[in-house]
């Protein structure tokens, strides 16, 4: 019982990692807190349960299709975002840019509301997919190995073109000091753009990956941000490593947690965060950086 | 990322420490007279109003004298509400005993959650604060046992204990002009000004001999105890509680009010939260989709306008002032 629990723990967590990379990602690079991250999974969510009825209904090929251009979907809105909207206030208050992501997530949530409603939908599992699979007296189902797959895969994509692309490097360099890869001569916009491009075909990736697993419903966008947070916080802001790491705990915290407490597994995890946040705090000084 | 969230272009006006009757009364009185004129209808919108203010006025402390900007306030709201609703329900606590206890158990979370937070600023700070509120949240919504769950606790009282809603309009009319004045009182007072250096330069402040986590902590006890008073006002005027009075919408329609009313001054959290509640009553009488207009008023406020509605009216007000001199 329990390695099931833990099984399906670490297969959250990866879903959980995939939400919070690009959550992370942009941070990172823009130092903006998105707050319209978990909106934008949930569009992904609703666009795969949109396309998938045209795309080779019920095969997994048509599946991952549906999951693709909705993922893609979003990367043009988190571009337009950018381009037309977080573009003009890079200067500006801290507060100001998270309220503006603020008022997207308001906008989106009720688009999704007059657009699909206030019921759930379901996306069908692609028959490829269902069933279970048993491994030694256990069974564990395929839909949930296959995510993980596919977490891992995107992990081990992710991880190439950081180490070994010309964008990796751009990433890696504007993460360390912005400031200087633009006295190099680097157009700065068109990272941030790239960036914010990249994260929310994640986050519309993770949500469109996600969409079968369970009821779909124009509530899952905060849901999704504060989980979120908790591992992008915990993994320390605009670590990639770090969020995967946290991604995997908090989400075998949550299988356990279910387990033992069910009631309080919530509570446990955002103590952690709150811990983590306070022990980080204790190196610093009290004001300032 | 290193001056502090809203301090980073100089804040709060510089304001005379007396209480500007000239503009006070005029409100005051309109909303009186509306309250005693006006149906019961008018009236509980109108109570709805004032409730707001006060709850965002405390947030605007926070924010625009404390330069600490907080993503769960609605937290002492939700304290102030449940703080006066379970010992009235489980303990049998009579109303008018239990009404004090309300303001008091917010301002206890805003102790202890904010001992917490004030260590952290910026990000880390906003982040904190949400991760508390949604504590909060989390154990109202599932202590089903004790707090009802998301059922909440209802029917432990009269709503507006059972006074005429122009009545009980009056009354919090009333209670919120004290809690104004006393803010008022404070930002203008030694304390409030240290508030407000640690705010826009924290490093200065400790260098004056403050302690900038204490100052931070003061005004964010008092920035609680305030909203938790608008959560038991709240409470009282429908009777009930729910766990989402401590929940992220709150928390956001807070944000939104002290945002469009205008960063940079007093009177901000009260623009915004007088423009924000008619607006939301009204405009939700005839289209389903509020938060998408407040969605795009938001876009349009901080693209055009940074400093909101307040600061709209100061320009305008300087404007004539020049035409006049």
């Amino acid at each position: 019982m329990i390695a099931v629990q833990i099984v399906n723990g670490l297969m959250e967590g990866m879903m959980l990692f995939l939400i919070a990379s690009g959550l992370t990602l942009i941070f990172g690079i823009t130092r903006i807190v998105n707050f319209a991250h978990g909106s934008f999974y949930m569009l992904g969510a609703f666009l795969t349960y949109q396309f998938s009825p045209y795309l080779l209904p019920g095969t997994v090929g048509g599946f991952v299709l549906s999951v693709l251009a909705a993922a893609l979907c979003m990367m043009l809105l988190g571009m337009l975002f950018e381009l037309l909207v977080l573009r003009r206030i890079y200067g500006s208050d801290d507060l100001m840019q998270l309220i503006i992501t603020v008022a997207l997530v308001l906008v989106i949530r009720d688009a999704v509301r007059m657009i699909w409603g206030r019921n759930d939908v379901v996306v069908s599992m692609p028959e490829g997919l269902s069933g279970a699979l048993q491994i030694g007296g256990s069974f564990f189902p395929v839909f949930q190995l296959a995510i993980f797959g596919a977490g891992v895969l995107v992990l081990a994509v992710m991880v190439m073109v950081i180490r070994f692309t010309r964008a990796g490097i751009l990433l890696r360099a504007a993460t360390d000091d912005r400031g200087m890869v633009a006295l190099l001569g680097i157009n700065q916009s068109l990272i941030f753009t790239g960036v914010f491009a990249v994260g929310s075909f994640l986050a519309g990736l993770a949500g469109g990956l996600a969409a079968p697993f369970g009821n779909i419903n124009y509530l899952l966008d905060t849901t999704v941000i504060v989980t979120a947070f908790i591992v992008v916080v915990i993994g320390g802001l605009g670590n990639l490593y770090g969020a995967l790491a946290a991604a995997l705990a908090v989400g075998v915290l949550k299988g356990l947690g279910v387990l033992f407490f069910p009631r309080l597994s919530m509570v446990l995890i955002f103590l952690i965060m709150a811990g983590v946040l306070i022990v980080r705090s204790l190196g610093r000084e009290a004001v300032g950086k | 990322m290193s001056a502090p969230i809203t301090g980073s272009r100089s804040a709060a006006p510089a304001i005379p420490g007396a209480i500007p009757w000239r503009v006070v009364i005029p409100p005051v009185l309109a909303a009186a007279l509306m309250l005693a004129v006006l149906g019961p209808g008018a009236a509980l919108v109108i109570t709805d109003v004032l409730i707001m203010v006060l709850f965002a006025s405390s947030l605007n402390l926070l924010m625009i004298y404390g330069g600490m900007v907080s993503f769960g306030h609605a937290a002492y709201f939700g304290l102030g509400a449940y703080g006066l609703a379970l010992p009235v329900a489980k303990l049998g606590l009579p109303v008018w005993a239990a009404l004090a206890l309300g303001p008091l158990a917010a301002a206890l979370g805003a102790l202890v959650f904010g001992a917490l937070c004030v260590r952290l600023s910026h990000i880390y700070f906003a982040m904190l604060t949400l991760a508390c509120a949604e504590i909060t949240y989390t154990v109202l919504f599932q202590a089903y046992a004790f707090t009802g769950g998301d059922t909440g606790i209802t029917k432990f009282m009269a709503p507006r204990l059972g006074l005429d809603p122009r009545l009980y309009g009056l009354v919090v009319l009333a209670v919120v002009c004290v809690c104004l004045a006393l803010l008022w009182r404070l930002v203008n007072s030694p304390l409030g000004l240290a508030i407000r250096v640690v705010g826009e330069e924290p490093h200065r402040a400790a260098a004056l001999g403050y302690n900038p986590r204490t100052v931070q902590l003061v005004a964010f006890m008092f920035a609680g105890l305030l909203a938790g008073v608008a959560g038991t006002l709240f409470s009282v005027y429908h009777g009930n509680a729910f766990p989402d009075y401590a929940g992220l919408g709150f928390t956001i329609d807070a944000l939104v009010m002290v945002v469009i009313g205008g960063l940079h001054s007093f009177g901000g959290g009260v623009y915004g939260a007088v423009i924000y509640t008619v607006l939301k009553t009204f405009v939700s009488r005839y289209v389903d989709e509020w938060e998408l207009v407040v969605g795009v008023i938001l876009l349009a406020v901080v693209l055009a306008s940074p400093r909101g509605c307040a600061g709209a009216l100061a320009r305008i007000g300087a404007m004539l002032r020049n035409k006049s001199s």
